[in-house]
């Protein structure tokens, strides 16, 4: 769709792309319910700036130099070329990615299921309700400790049930199986998240469209696919790329959880931009990739399930 | 939303059964991190087995003094509850949370309702810069911040941590918001257009009312970021008197030891507010349904 | 519009209740803290003018707030002391007064501190060289390793507060049915014991350590490598890295044999000092590397959680790899830094003097069971009585070795507990460890050694 092009009356075609851009947004101002729109994006803009850009570019400016205690040096790429070549950072790739993928399934799946369970009136549903936020209400500093305590052998319940069910080895000492933990855990407190998220939307849906679906003839199914997911479309887009994203630069779960056996990306850099002192530059390369890539993912999310405009 | 006949016995059955193994799932955990906070410490540690899961073996060898009231409770709840930092603790959160949510709902809304309703040459880039800025690892910028508000003078003030939770609550609710506001059917606002509303009348008279289970959804998620968010808060609040509890609760420990019966009572204590505001605040979520239907 | 409350005549519903209950009590909270909260929103300086900030982790004991309470009173300089509690862990403390250090704004007069952090903090100017006010006369009151640990490039940056000191523990008990009457000398002997005395009286664990890939792992594999007669650092040389050299890799591969043969227990790789400690006090091991607080705990009794009673268990100093070595013991400990920001050095100092004195160190020591630095009070015939760790910790201190001091010692410990770690869960060899860090922490030297001039 692109840039709307109009022009109004009496405005100006400016030479050069930026001013050219510029020039249409001075048009815009013309409009009374444009320039309402400006004022209205006009506080979060502001934050967006002053509070985030500068913090952010400063982190970037930081990536291209080499930063000692008592020197500082432009290395421009070398940070990146000295991250591609730790075997640590492709592990927390591969750690992180098969997180996401996995936990965002499960959480989008489980969610929808249970938003389209909580839609129903049924007695109790406020208490259903309330009880499914808990955990996603429960602070995140005690519940990575906790989790980690229920895998921990010996002391651990969920360590004694899976001894009890027959699994013979050491939780938290193997790699794959942390990990495993570590997205169960992160289902159980983030499915709530989602399943409030796309409860809301289903019930900004009116009943008169299912009514009309269903005097048209559709059975459930088809009401579900065919009223339902694509009203719920926007709300769908919202929870599935922000949990991506969020699973994506996963941090505080995995540190604590896992207790720096295993890295996802976010730990990574925090290794290197809190915990080390000769190699803190690494980190803030690292930080941009995290920055980057997450650019990239949410550039394919939208291209792919497409944010259509309706009138 | 009727059940057809023939699925109405079997669809109803599997309802219940998803019902209740959706509870248990999301209970479990909670449940024994509740049995956690009411033993005693050596009990804490016991091996559990099949047999011990539903047992409470509760100790109730502590004194709690609550708003003047004495009475016998779990020595975990004894120490969180002597604890002065904990108690303030609380009331910090509530500052920091309350007001984090309060400026996100009103700028954010705003914004997304201008994003979501009205064309204009900015829109696109203004979407995605506030998206973009979420992408950033916070942890990553912890730094630059700190030197950007140690310069303001804003260290150990709530502005450092609410600042920091605006920021990274912002996008969510702006996107949050314009996807709701997007799921309305324009016509009502365009009829009170008609009838003369401007661009801001139309947007608190007809789209918030009718939006208020995503608006409150919204308000909801981001109240609970804010309360539970540790790492700015951290950072950035280095005096006792301003923090939040979220950072009180990881003291309870020493060099060796991890006082894990006092931190899952302070976890749940810290959670109760949070579930009393659900409750308290669903009816709305409800109440919007119904006014949704009507015209 | 509205819920289904159910309004009792003359009374209040459920959801009002709430609703006003909790709207009140918010109201009173608010109200009695308004001034605090007021400076909250404006930075208002709450800690009047000329207050010394005094920073340590939580205290649950209650000594630290006594003693400094004292000083307040009792000093004649008119100076006061505010206790600010710091992160309980480590790391964290350690992360946040780097971050106020590298901004230039740490707000904190005097840190208690790591044993770990001197040269850390030292080279980079954060923390005042006390070299002229600690004189060598005072050192020579305490413990060596004590103040070699406090000591970088020449510079003495630390006043010694606490020690501790890692020890093995085993159980008296069960060495005596077993026919065995003295604690094992070398690591092999310990493996021999563990084996029969797990078999005669069938006990869980043979050995418990603390493995996990976090600083404890770094002492306990450290530990290993010294009582192999090895080194990571020469003792004077930041610049030189010898872990390649004397046997280290025999220290480690003997630590992995232990977890491989079954010895202690695969859980060890994802065990810290809490996990250790319970399975010990609850009687599932013959013996436990771990440092004094399980004393207390075991003193405390059933109270703090303990099976065992004081009679059934004893220290020993930690097994060495060749029969006849000296014995080596992993160290800690907290120190008195002063902040190179603050403006009334002297008066930190005064504050220092005061809590390094014997009697308040006794305090400590019978208060908190904080193992005193001065070498005087080990002999001290009460306070062996009063205190009992320290009859057990007696020998033990003066066999602590520290860990390799360097700027770069955060950097260092993460490899070095990422491969003990591997080491331990026989995801590497010794050899490939060792050779691994060589390469690493050499790195890491050179680096020191040219942006610290060293």
């Amino acid at each position: 769709m692109g840039v709307a092009s109009e022009r109004l009356p009496g405005g100006k075609a400016k030479p050069g792309r930026l001013s050219g851009a510029w020039g249409s947004v001075r048009s815009e101002f013309n409009d009374p319910e444009k320039r309402t729109a400006y004022w209205m994006i006009l506080p979060t803009t502001l934050i967006v700036l002053l509070v985030a850009a500068w913090p952010i570019l400063y982190a970037v400016w930081l990536s291209l130099q080499r930063i000692l205690p008592n020197t500082t040096e432009w290395v421009w790429f070398d940070n990146y070329a000295q991250m591609f070549a730790d075997p640590v950072f492709y592990s927390a790739l591969s750690n992180t990615f098969f997180f996401t993928v996995i936990s965002v399934f499960f959480e989008f799946t489980l969610g929808l299921s249970i938003a389209l369970a909580l839609n129903k009136s049924f007695r109790g549903q406020g208490t259903a309700r309330a009880i499914a936020i808990v955990p996603w209400a429960f602070p995140t500093v005690v519940s990575g400790a906790m989790w980690r305590l229920f895998y921990q052998d010996e002391v651990g319940i969920f360590a004694a049930l899976a001894s009890g069910l027959g699994y013979e080895g050491v939780i938290l000492a193997n790699d794959a199986s942390v990990l495993i933990g570590a997205i169960v855990s992160d289902v159980w407190k983030t499915t709530p998240f989602v399943a409030l998220l796309l409860l809301a939307g289903l019930q900004t849906i009116p009943g008169d469209v299912y009514e009309a679906a269903r005097v048209d003839g559709a059975t459930k199914w088809q009401q579900f696919t065919r009223v339902t997911l694509p009203l719920l479309k926007p709300a769908i887009l919202v929870a599935l790329l922000f949990r991506t994203l969020d699973a994506w630069r996963v941090y505080d779960l995995f540190w604590s959880m896992s207790d720096r056996q295993l890295d996802s990306l976010s730990t990574y850099v925090f290794e290197f931009v809190r915990v080390s002192q000769a190699d803190f530059s690494i980190g803030n390369a690292a930080a941009v990739f995290v920055f980057v890539s997450s650019i990239v993912i949410a550039f394919v999310f939208v291209k792919v399930l497409g944010v259509r405009q309706e009138a | 939303m009727d059940d057809d006949n023939k699925q109405s016995a079997l669809g109803r059955i599997g309802f219940w059964v998803g019902i209740v193994l959706f509870l248990i799932f999301t209970l479990f955990p909670l449940y024994w991190v509740l049995r956690m906070s009411l033993v005693s410490s050596d009990a804490l540690f016991e091996k559990p087995s099949f047999g011990t899961i539903f047992s409470i073996p509760f100790d109730m060898s502590g004194k709690c003094n609550l708003f003047g009231l004495k009475f016998s409770c779990p020595p975990s709840y004894q120490t969180v509850l002597a604890d002065d930092l904990y108690k303030d603790g609380l009331l910090n959160s509530l500052i920091i949370a309350g007001i984090t949510t309060i400026v996100c709902l009103v700028v954010g809304s705003a914004a997304a309702y201008a994003l979501a309703r009205i064309e204009f040459v900015a829109r696109k880039p203004v979407l995605s810069a506030v998206l973009a800025i979420s992408f950033f690892p916070a942890v990553a910028i912890i730094a630059p911040l700190f030197i950007q508000f140690q310069s303001f003078g804003l260290l150990n003030t709530y502005w450092a941590a609410i600042i920091p939770d605006v920021m990274f609550a912002l996008p969510l609710t702006v996107y949050l918001l314009v996807a709701y506001f997007r799921q309305l059917p324009a016509d009502l606002e365009d009829a009170a257009k008609v009838d003369g509303a401007n661009v801001w009348q139309a947007f608190y008279r007809v789209t918030i009312p009718l939006s208020a289970p995503g608006v409150v959804t919204t308000g909801l998620l981001t109240f609970i970021f804010a309360w539970n968010e540790f790492l700015f808060a951290n950072t950035f609040l280095l005096e006792p008197k301003v923090q939040p509890a979220t950072v009180i609760i990881p003291q309870f420990a020493s060099i060796y030891t991890v006082d894990y019966g006092a931190q899952a009572a302070a976890a749940l204590l810290m959670t109760v507010p949070l579930v009393i505001m659900v409750l308290f605040f669903q009816r709305r979520i409800v109440a919007g349904l119904t006014a949704g239907a009507v015209k | 519009m509205g819920g289904r409350h159910r309004e009792r005549r003359g009374g209040l519903s459920r959801r009002d209740f709430l609703k006003y209950g909790s709207a009140g009590i918010l109201g009173a909270s608010v109200l009695s803290s308004c001034s605090r909260v007021a400076s909250g929103f404006t930075g208002a300086e709450t800690v009047p003018e000329g207050t010394l900030i005094f920073s340590h982790g939580p205290d649950s004991s209650g000594t630290i707030p006594k003693v400094i309470a004292k000083f307040n009173k009792d000093n004649q300089d008119g100076i006061t002391v505010l206790y600010r509690e710091a992160p309980a862990d480590s790391g964290q403390y350690f992360d946040k007064l780097r971050t106020e250090f590298q901004a230039g704004g740490a707000t904190t007069d005097i840190i208690s501190g790591d044993v770990i952090w001197p040269a850390q903090f030292g080279p980079n100017g954060w923390i005042v060289d006390l070299s002229d006010r600690f004189t060598k006369e005072m050192q020579s009151q305490f413990l060596e390793p004590a103040i070699e640990t406090n000591t970088f490039d020449g510079k003495i940056y630390g006043v010694p507060w606490f020690a501790d000191v890692g020890m093995l523990y085993y159980r008296t008990d069960l060495l005596e049915e077993a026919g065995l009457d003295a604690p094992p000398r070398t690591w092999d002997e310990l493996m021999e014991m563990a084996r029969e005395v797990q078999d005669k009286t069938n006990t869980q664990y043979g050995l418990l350590f603390q493995g996990a890939e976090y600083e404890g792992g770094v002492v306990n594999g450290l530990e290993f490598i010294y009582n192999a007669g090895a080194e990571v650092m020469p003792p004077d040389d930041p610049t030189k890295i010898v872990i390649d050299q004397g046997g280290a890799d025999k220290g480690l591969a003997m630590q992995q044999r232990l977890v491989v043969e079954g010895v202690a227990p695969e859980a060890v790789s994802t065990w810290k000092e809490l996990e250790t400690q319970d399975a010990f006090i609850k009687g599932n091991a013959v013996f436990m590397r771990s440092w004094p607080f399980v004393y207390g705990t075991i003193l405390g009794g059933k109270e703090t959680g303990s099976e065992l009673k004081p009679d059934q268990v004893g220290v020993a100093p930690i097994p060495t790899l060749a029969e006849g070595d000296e014995s080596f013991s992993g160290q800690g400990g907290w120190n008195f830094f002063i902040n190179a920001d603050t403006k009334k050095a002297d008066e930190c100092f005064k504050f220092i003097e005061y809590m390094i004195q014997p009697e308040i160190q006794a305090e400590f020591a019978v208060g908190a069971s904080f193992l005193p630095p001065r070498t005087s009070l080990y002999e001290d015939e009460k306070l062996l009585k009063d205190q009992p760790v320290i009859e057990l910790a007696k020998d033990l201190v003066t066999r602590m070795k520290p860990r390799p001091r360097h700027p770069f010692y955060s950097d260092m410990s993460l490899v070095m507990a990422d491969e003990f770690n591997s080491v331990i869960k026989n995801d590497s060899s010794p050899d490939e460890a060792v050779r691994a860090l060589q390469t690493e922490l050499e790195r890491l030297a050179n680096l020191g050694a040219e942006v610290y001039d060293l």
